[in-house]
């Protein structure tokens, strides 16, 4: 039985041996050799600060959809997260049908009754309210902590309700307690679509491999290209604009994809993966249930990776003469136009922080463009991300910290106060500890920025370019702004809350 | 309204709301006792919706949380609790601090309290609360976190001070003008020569805080949110309280100075001096707009929808200051049968004697089909008196109503995505003031 049968996909330390908690360095993460996903057991914290969970991720991607209803089924708080998320769906509107349009999110707000009777049967009537009111393409049912902890079968509900109602009804498990790596989102969300938009067409297996969706043909020339919302339409634009020259046509898939159309995606000669963190889940569903192969190394994301990650795709076609000649040509347009930049950039120290593959590839675009790494921070460790590591390694002269933590900014502040690096790059809210201290800051990822691509390095640097020529707004937050943390903590250790010991005592 | 969900529910849940309390506190420092989502939805629904203000001193992704596990669910989780507490208390630097409990740890029974005496037997300034999500929403969580600070932090038996009140009812990042509307309030009870606790502006202290027992008045710009935690603090400290409407504008803001000056017995002649120092500042601004105000035509119907301090404050000023037609107004929070009769009650007797209709209804995308019961569509007859020219004033979510009956829009009750707000505030004439700057440059914004 493959993971796509069961109710919900597994957690990620369980599927992948992922961690959250280690304090190591560079040089140790690229000689994890031999050992599988994370270097030591996972550890603990005996402090944490709190961070997001999966449903947060989920819900970035299922909000954009077009004709889908979110329906959460937790308690009312949940989701709060999508009044934000809402502003990409509603850019990411405009920029490819030309207006903006809200998502719809509900929420059947959980109470205590609820709590203690159980949620079914609100679940129950709220689908079918929702299906009559909006008349969506699909609901997809989100569920929370609430119904995970007392026990409503969200399944359960979704099966016996799908009869009444028009909508295909999907899904998604976003229980936040039972798992702690939150990358574990995209599994879920994955899971939902295969399961109920994908699952009608599943073939037997043939002799040349497996046949797309039922009754449609295979296009030998279209490549899936995933994107579970960390790509701006800008983003997409590019790796399209690379593709193309390499004659593919281009399946962006899920977001903004109309659940109607996903079948697609069964159709590709292959699915293309700018982020191992993100797809591999679905990607290998694709591959083991439709014959649909995949690419998943290597992030766009800077000089080197984009051409590598470009080579990879023409490789399968047999195109690498023509990716050679398309990666000559950017690279000298792009170093040319970058020379401008250069200057300021060169030699100043730069610390990191996202998510794994993120925060990596965003590391060696940085080296690229003249800074030097002087530590990185990571959400989660798993063993996609070794081969990074090991170019990070190679290419850096001095050894430096790397922090295995989602988000745990106390870590942070303490590392910068003693690194105090020149820049600081981290994810959305997560600017905010370096920009207290003075540091000049900037976003590591933002739907309505460009980063990936030839593209990407270029509006990355012209935005760093602006951001170091005059970054005297965080120069005086740090001289009259204070981070919440103690004196004595700056002294200490920045890993002594980490336990490696393998989990603390029940 | 829907009996089954809410639609994009225009809050997060009473530990969000309670979080946000609690870092707006002098040096507060919340600690979740909860999965470990908790705190980066609060975080990323404040983005979204608090007109770009996110995070405190510690707030966001900085609060400290316990992120319990499936393990704590199936073994309980005090020990990991008390393991965070005791850390947090080492690595933060606070002069407050707050266990609230979210919807795990509530439901497999936590015993947070005894946990919280534990250490505030240790003297660590630390109270406690039950903030499980499912108990509401953000506004719930407020009451709930100062019913806590009341309780717990505010010292008992204090003898009180003649003219210092206390001044609450205005939930921080909620209300995405809370900084604003607080100042704007204490500003107006300043003037009239009281000493004002707000708790939560620049100019408030923790060590005024501890000593909040002492106020001979406890006043609450609200009609719901801190109505609970008044109760509760005139029941341990002997203060009673006045719940007043959010005071936006001037004719509230009269109306405001007169019940507390005549609940505290200030002297008539002393609230007269400081209305009528305020009216003739107030009007010497509004003067110079009255040529453009006629010239343009710019009296509008107008379609309100807010939470419960805005739906009612808004529709007010819009029928008494501006002298517009709120037709209908939408309050988007649920609410009990008898907060309800309050609000209403708000509304029935307008100074400007207009009748407007206040609907309570959760979902904002149905307040186009309120507007339409009581306004039908032209039906293609040559005269009709059509709502228009129309103004929506709102959430941000309101966009997309504006924009079917072709009315400008301004967003101030959350979430409020499209504005950056700082001190920005409505309360008070000068409040009045800005709010009509507001309202009036979205509707001449192509001019």
């Amino acid at each position: 039985m493959s993971y796509i049968d069961l109710k919900s996909p597994p957690k990620r330390e369980d599927r992948l041996k992922a961690c959250i908690a280690h304090g190591g360095t560079i040089c140790e993460m690229a000689g994890a050799k031999g050992k599988k996903s994370c270097l030591h057991d996972d550890g603990e914290r005996s402090f944490t600060q709190g961070s997001i969970c999966l449903i947060l991720p989920a819900l970035a991607m299922l909000n954009t959809l077009p004709d889908n209803v979110v329906l959460l089924h937790s308690a009312i708080g949940c989701g709060g997260c999508t009044h934000s998320q809402n502003s990409n769906v509603r850019f990411g509107g405009t920029v490819r049908w030309g207006r903006p349009k809200d998502g719809i999110w509900l929420s059947t707000a959980m109470d205590e009754t609820d709590v203690i009777t159980g949620g079914e049967e609100k679940l129950e009537k709220a689908i079918i309210e929702a299906d009559r009111r909006y008349r969506p393409f699909s609901i997809t049912v989100v569920a929370g902590c609430v119904p995970g902890i007392i026990g409503d079968d969200i399944d359960g509900v979704v099966q016996r309700v799908q009869p009444q109602v028009t909508a295909k009804l999907l899904p998604v498990h976003c229980e936040g307690f039972k798992t702690k790596i939150w990358a574990t989102a995209y599994d879920a969300v994955y899971h939902g679509i295969g399961r109920t938009l994908l699952r009608e067409g599943e073939q037997a297996p043939t002799e040349d491999g497996l046949a797309p969706f039922k009754g449609l043909e295979r296009l030998p020339r279209t490549v899936n290209l995933m994107n579970v919302s960390s790509m701006g339409r800008v983003d997409e634009v590019e790796l399209e604009r690379l593709l193309t020259t390499l004659g593919l046509d281009v399946n962006v898939f899920p977001v903004f994809a109309h659940p109607e159309n996903m079948v697609k995606a069964t159709q590709a000669a292959l699915s293309v993966s700018t982020c191992p963190t993100h797809d591999d889940y679905f990607l290998g569903y694709l591959e083991e249930r439709f014959g649909v192969p995949s690419l998943i190394r290597h992030m766009p994301i800077g000089i080197e990776n984009t051409g590598l990650w470009l080579r990879d795709v023409a490789a399968r076609f047999g195109d690498e003469e023509k990716a050679e000649r398309i990666i000559e040509h950017e690279e000298r347009e792009l170093r040319e136009a970058l020379a401008v930049f250069r200057p300021l950039f060169e030699g100043k120290r730069v610390f990191i922080s996202a998510g794994e593959f993120r925060a990596l590839a965003t590391a060696r675009l940085l080296e690229e463009l003249g800074f030097t790494v002087t530590g990185i921070r990571s959400f989660h460790h798993d063993e996609f991300a070794e081969v990074e590591y090991r170019k990070l390694a190679n290419s850096s002269k001095e050894d430096y910290v790397v922090d295995i933590a989602n988000v745990q900014p106390f870590e942070e502040a303490n590392l910068l106060k003693r690194l105090k690096p020149d820049l600081f790059l981290g994810h959305a809210n997560g600017n905010g500890t370096a920009a207290k201290l003075g540091i000049p800051t900037h976003v590591i990822y933002n739907t309505g920025l460009a980063y990936i691509g030839y593209r990407g390095v270029y509006e990355v640097a012209r935005r760093l370019y602006r951001q170091l020529k005059n970054p005297i707004y965080n120069r005086k937050l740090g001289e009259n702004l204070r981070l919440p943390y103690s004196d004595a903590w700056y002294t200490a250790d920045p890993f002594s809350h980490i336990d490696q010991r393998g989990g603390r005592a029940a | 309204m829907s009996d089954n969900f809410i639609e994009r529910p225009r809050y997060v849940c009473a530990l969000g709301g309670a979080a946000a309390t609690i870092s707006a506190l002098p040096g507060g420092i919340p600690i979740l006792h909860s999965a470990s989502g908790c705190a980066g939805n609060f975080a990323w629904a404040q983005n979204g919706g608090s007109g770009l203000q996110v995070g405190a001193y510690c707030g966001t992704l900085s609060i400290p949380s316990s992120n319990v596990q499936e393990r704590e669910v199936v073994f309980g989780g005090d020990a990991r609790l008390r393991e965070q507490v005791e850390s947090t208390i080492k690595v933060m630097d606070g002069q407050i601090f707050a266990v609230l409990s979210g919807c795990v740890t509530e439901v497999i029974g936590d015993d947070i309290k005894t946990v919280v005496a534990d250490f505030r037997s240790q003297d660590v300034p630390i109270i406690g609360a039950e903030t499980g999500g499912f108990k509401g929403n953000s506004y719930r969580g407020y009451d709930l976190a100062l019913q806590a600070l009341f309780r717990d932090f505010v010292e008992r038996g204090a003898a009180k001070v003649k003219n210092s009140v206390n001044l609450w009812g205005v939930a921080p990042s909620a209300d995405p003008f809370w900084r604003g509307n607080l100042e704007g309030a204490r500003r107006l009870l300043e003037a009239l020569g009281l000493t004002v606790n707000s708790f939560f502006t620049p100019e408030d202290t923790i060590e005024n805080i501890r000593t909040a027992g002492s106020a001979s008045l406890n006043i609450v710009v609200s009609h719901v949110y801190g109505v609970e935690a008044a109760r509760l603090f005139e029941e341990i400290h002997g203060t009673p309280f006045l719940s007043l409407s959010l005071p936006v504008g001037a004719s509230a803001s009269e109306a405001f100075l007169r019940s507390v000056g005549k609940a505290l017995k200030v002297s008539r002649q002393k609230v007269n001096t400081v209305i009528n120092r305020e009216k003739q500042a107030y009007f010497r601004f509004i003067e110079p707009l009255t040529d453009c105000l006629n010239d343009l035509d710019l009296q509008r119907y107008a379609v309100v929808v807010g939470d419960a301090n805005y739906a009612t404050a808004l529709t007010k000023f819009l029928a008494d200051d501006l002298g517009w037609l709120p037709e209908l107004a939408v309050c988007t929070d649920p609410l009990d049968d008898e907060e309800k009769d309050r609000l209403t009650s708000q509304l029935n007797v307008l100074e400007s004697r207009y009748k407007t209709t206040l609907v309570f209804e959760t979902d904002g995308s149905r307040a186009l089909e309120h507007l339409q019961r009581k306004w039908p569509a032209a039906n293609g007859q040559k005269y009709h008196n059509a709502f228009g020219p129309a103004f929506v004033i709102g959430s941000s979510l309101e966009r997309e109503l504006a924009q079917t009956i072709g009315a400008p829009h301004l967003s101030v009750s959350f979430p409020v995505a499209n504005r950056a707000v700082l001190d920005r505030g409505y309360t008070g004439f000068r409040g009045g003031l800005r709010l009509t700057e507001d309202i009036l440059s979205a509707v001449v914004a192509g001019r």
